[in-house]
């Protein structure tokens, strides 16, 4: 064990600073998806063309092929910089683009990954519908095969970004009358197809990130299918874990600035005097540290191992609510400012109410104990 | 960066925790027989941190941790930190200060104590044989004394560190012993035709335990790397891993006794053990808010 860095590897930190100092765009990212397409896409454009897109990617598809404790590296020095969130490229870059380098067909990657990298391309998940929620296996849409096409009746919800997507990860029934995790597949679906209408939904905090997703005899080809027909739910398992695995890179560092913001505030508006509340600031700040502690040895365990321990779940559920620890912790030093909010404003009340995701999207925190209890500690399942 | 154990390491760890699971298991723990001092230093456990043996502090806390999982004696901490910064062999008791008098923990046979005195660390001999009366935990003696007159500071600031460190390992063992002993449990006890480890009340309770207990495991890695690597926020992360330490080991300790039901609460059980030993090492160089906030 120890946390010193290689020389190869305190050089490729030295090169993503640089890099990202004099690039980091001094504008700000527009907060409303509608609004922030143009800026993502041309964030993602410029960190392809400079080479920071894909860093553990395979090069030949565009990636740089690098280790991914250079990965990490580059992600805590790109929220150190307070480079713009990845936004509409999220799903794309982290997990639709490693689901299909794990299961896509050769011609699938050729085409779809270079796409995603440059940001040509904008990915949705098409996962969670208004019956198959937390119950995933509970997806009704579904998929008749006709010919070489799949034709598609039914309809998604929650699904980030669809109105600014190109392409979605969309899980359906492809076989008629299978039950739960049988009989699922998981395809690449234009989202500009005919017969599928997109329905943006807002959010509490004002924001309008993501929508429904409607599907009327929509045509699909076969050849879309990833990972071959039926094998959705294996698919769909792995792409859940890129989702869950990987975003915590980045929140580790913006938290770890974020509890120094917020000490920094409670010791210019006195607050710290409360203990109660130095407290709990010294408290979260333990907290933080341990998520990079947390963050390194899981990541220790894929390079050792080849494949992320069973803790994911563990980081992904400790981090969900410590940011929201961190969040309510904003709110209250404000005091009664949290009155003064205005729908859709860039503030620590934005961020508060955005933060109510943390523990419902990709799995809620209840999913995720049921499944730290059930993998990691080997309590019956009990579902 | 590699905060997994090598396979040095693992080796070590595994014969330690074998080592413990066959001499000195958790459930002996309130009653410890009169000779396992003399076992624990036959077989090297007391010496291990003495400078001649070059273990590094990453390893001892993964010793520490397992020694901590079996409810070791406390001893073991104050010894090894002598061993380590002072060149005196042989055991030393843990002291803890208070207004007018100093509790020694674990003083039977001891012929030094060895605690956190102010801001720094001190030795000070023992005279003669205490008179020890069981404390709290009940594997831990307890005795009094007046304050000594003349204490030993140990110079180095490190010294300090090292004994918050390693009492950090042993809560850490301390939580993991609790979440095993619940999990344990809730796979085996039946009531409406199910192990109650199938109620998702109780799971949620266990995967907490989990957590908590991965949380603190995490940062006791970062923290002894950091003390290695003689990082300038060496003391931050210690008393971090401090902090998150005692409390899984507390709060684990609690959540054990619910999943046990009536008879969590019963002397005869177990679970009780290791609450009463998180109550006592929380308060071993506790981890200040003042240190956990400072710039
Ligand atoms: C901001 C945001 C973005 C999202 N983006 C996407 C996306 O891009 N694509 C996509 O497919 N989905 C997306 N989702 C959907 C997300 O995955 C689901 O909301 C989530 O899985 C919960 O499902 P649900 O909303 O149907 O809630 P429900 O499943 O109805 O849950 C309601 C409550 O019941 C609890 N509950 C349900 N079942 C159990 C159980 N077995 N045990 C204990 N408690 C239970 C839940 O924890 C929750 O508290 C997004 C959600 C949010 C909030």
């Amino acid at each position: 064990m120890d946390i010193g860095s290689s020389p190869e590897e305190m050089r490729f930190r030295e090169e993503c600073r640089e890099w990202l100092h004099a690039n980091v765009p001094a504008e700000k990212r527009p907060l409303d998806a509608a609004d922030a397409i143009d800026f993502d896409k041309a964030w993602q454009r410029r960190l392809f063309d400079a080479g920071w897109a894909g860093i553990n990617w395979p090069t030949d598809y565009g990636g740089r092929g690098l280790s991914i404790v250079q990965q990490v590296i580059w992600l805590e020095e790109y929220a150190k910089a307070h480079a713009p969130w990845i936004g509409a490229n999220f799903v794309g870059i982290n997990h639709g683009g490693p689901t299909l380098i794990l299961n896509a067909s050769e011609e699938q990657k050729a085409y779809h990954l270079p796409r995603i990298l440059k940001g040509e391309a904008i990915w949705c998940q098409g996962f969670s519908e208004p019956g198959a929620g937390s119950d995933l296996a509970g997806i009704k849409t579904r998929g008749r095969i006709e010919g070489d096409e799949l034709v598609v009746n039914g309809s998604k919800i929650w699904t980030s970004f669809a109105h600014v997507a190109d392409w979605q990860e969309l899980v359906l029934r492809t076989e008629e009358g299978s039950l739960r995790h049988k009989g699922l597949s998981w395809v690449i679906c234009d989202i500009h197809a005919p017969g599928i209408t997109v329905r943006p939904i807002r959010k509490m905090s004002g924001l309008t990130e993501f929508a429904e997703v409607f599907y009327d005899d929509v045509r699909i080809p076969l050849a879309n299918v990833v990972g071959g027909l039926g094998n959705g739910w294996k698919v769909a398992m792995s792409t859940l874990s890129f989702e869950r695995g990987t975003g915590f890179i980045a929140d580790q560092v913006k938290q770890s600035q974020e509890i120094e913001e917020l000490i920094a505030k409670a010791r210019a508006n006195g607050m710290i005097k409360d203990d109660r509340i130095a407290d709990q600031l010294a408290q979260m700040r333990a907290e933080v540290a341990a998520v990079r502690a947390m963050t390194y040895r899981n990541i220790s365990e894929v390079v050792r191992t080849g494949q992320p321990g069973p803790e994911a779940s563990v980081i992904r559920l400790f981090t969900s609510e410590l940011g929201q620890r961190l969040e309510r912790m904003a709110v209250l030093l404000m005091g009664e400012d949290i009155i003064d909010f205005a729908y859709g404003s860039d503030d620590a009340v934005g961020d508060y109410l955005r933060g109510f995701a943390a523990t419902i999207a990709g799995g809620t925190a209840q999913i995720q104990r049921d499944i730290i209890g059930e993998r990691l500690l080997g309590l019956p399942k009990s579902r | 960066m590699d905060l997994t154990p090598n396979d040095e390491q693992i080796a070590l760890q595994t014969a330690t925790a074998d080592w413990c699971s066959d001499h000195m298991p958790l459930v002996g723990a309130r009653s410890r027989s009169a000779g396992l001092w003399q076992q624990l230093d036959t077989m090297g456990w007391t010496g291990m941190t003495a400078p001649e043996m070059g273990l590094d502090h990453a390893t001892e806390t993964l010793l520490f941790a397992e020694l901590g999982r079996f409810l070791a004696p406390v001893a073991l901490l104050s010894t090894a930190v002598a061993a380590r910064w002072t060149g005196a062999a042989g055991k030393a008791a843990l002291a803890l200060p208070a207004q007018e008098h100093v509790r020694i923990l674990d003083g039977v046979e001891a012929s030094r104590a060895l605690g956190a005195f102010g801001d720094g660390l001190a030795c000070f001999p023992l005279a003669g044989q205490l008179s020890s009366t069981s404390s709290l935990d009940q594997s831990t003696p307890l005795a009094r004394i007046v304050c000594p007159a003349e204490i030993e500071p140990v110079d180095d600031p490190r010294a300090l560190l090292h004994l918050q460190l390693l009492t950090a390992a042993y809560a850490v063992g301390c939580a993991d012993a609790a979440r095993d002993m619940a999990a344990d449990y809730a796979k085996l006890r039946q009531q409406f035709d199910r192990p109650i480890g199938w109620f998702q009340a109780l799971k949620h309770l266990c995967s907490d335990m989990a957590v908590r207990a991965a949380v603190a495991r995490s940062q006791l890695y970062y923290a002894a790397c950091a003390l290695d690597a003689d990082d300038i926020d060496a003391a931050f992360h210690i008393a971090a891993a401090k902090r998150l330490a005692d409390q899984a080991a507390l709060d684990n300790g609690r959540a054990n006794i619910q999943v046990h039901g009536g008879i969590g609460m019963t002397d005869e059980a177990h679970p009780h053990l290791c609450l009463k030993r998180a109550h006592l090492l929380q308060f071993i160089v506790p981890a200040e808010t003042a240190a956990l906030l400072a710039a």
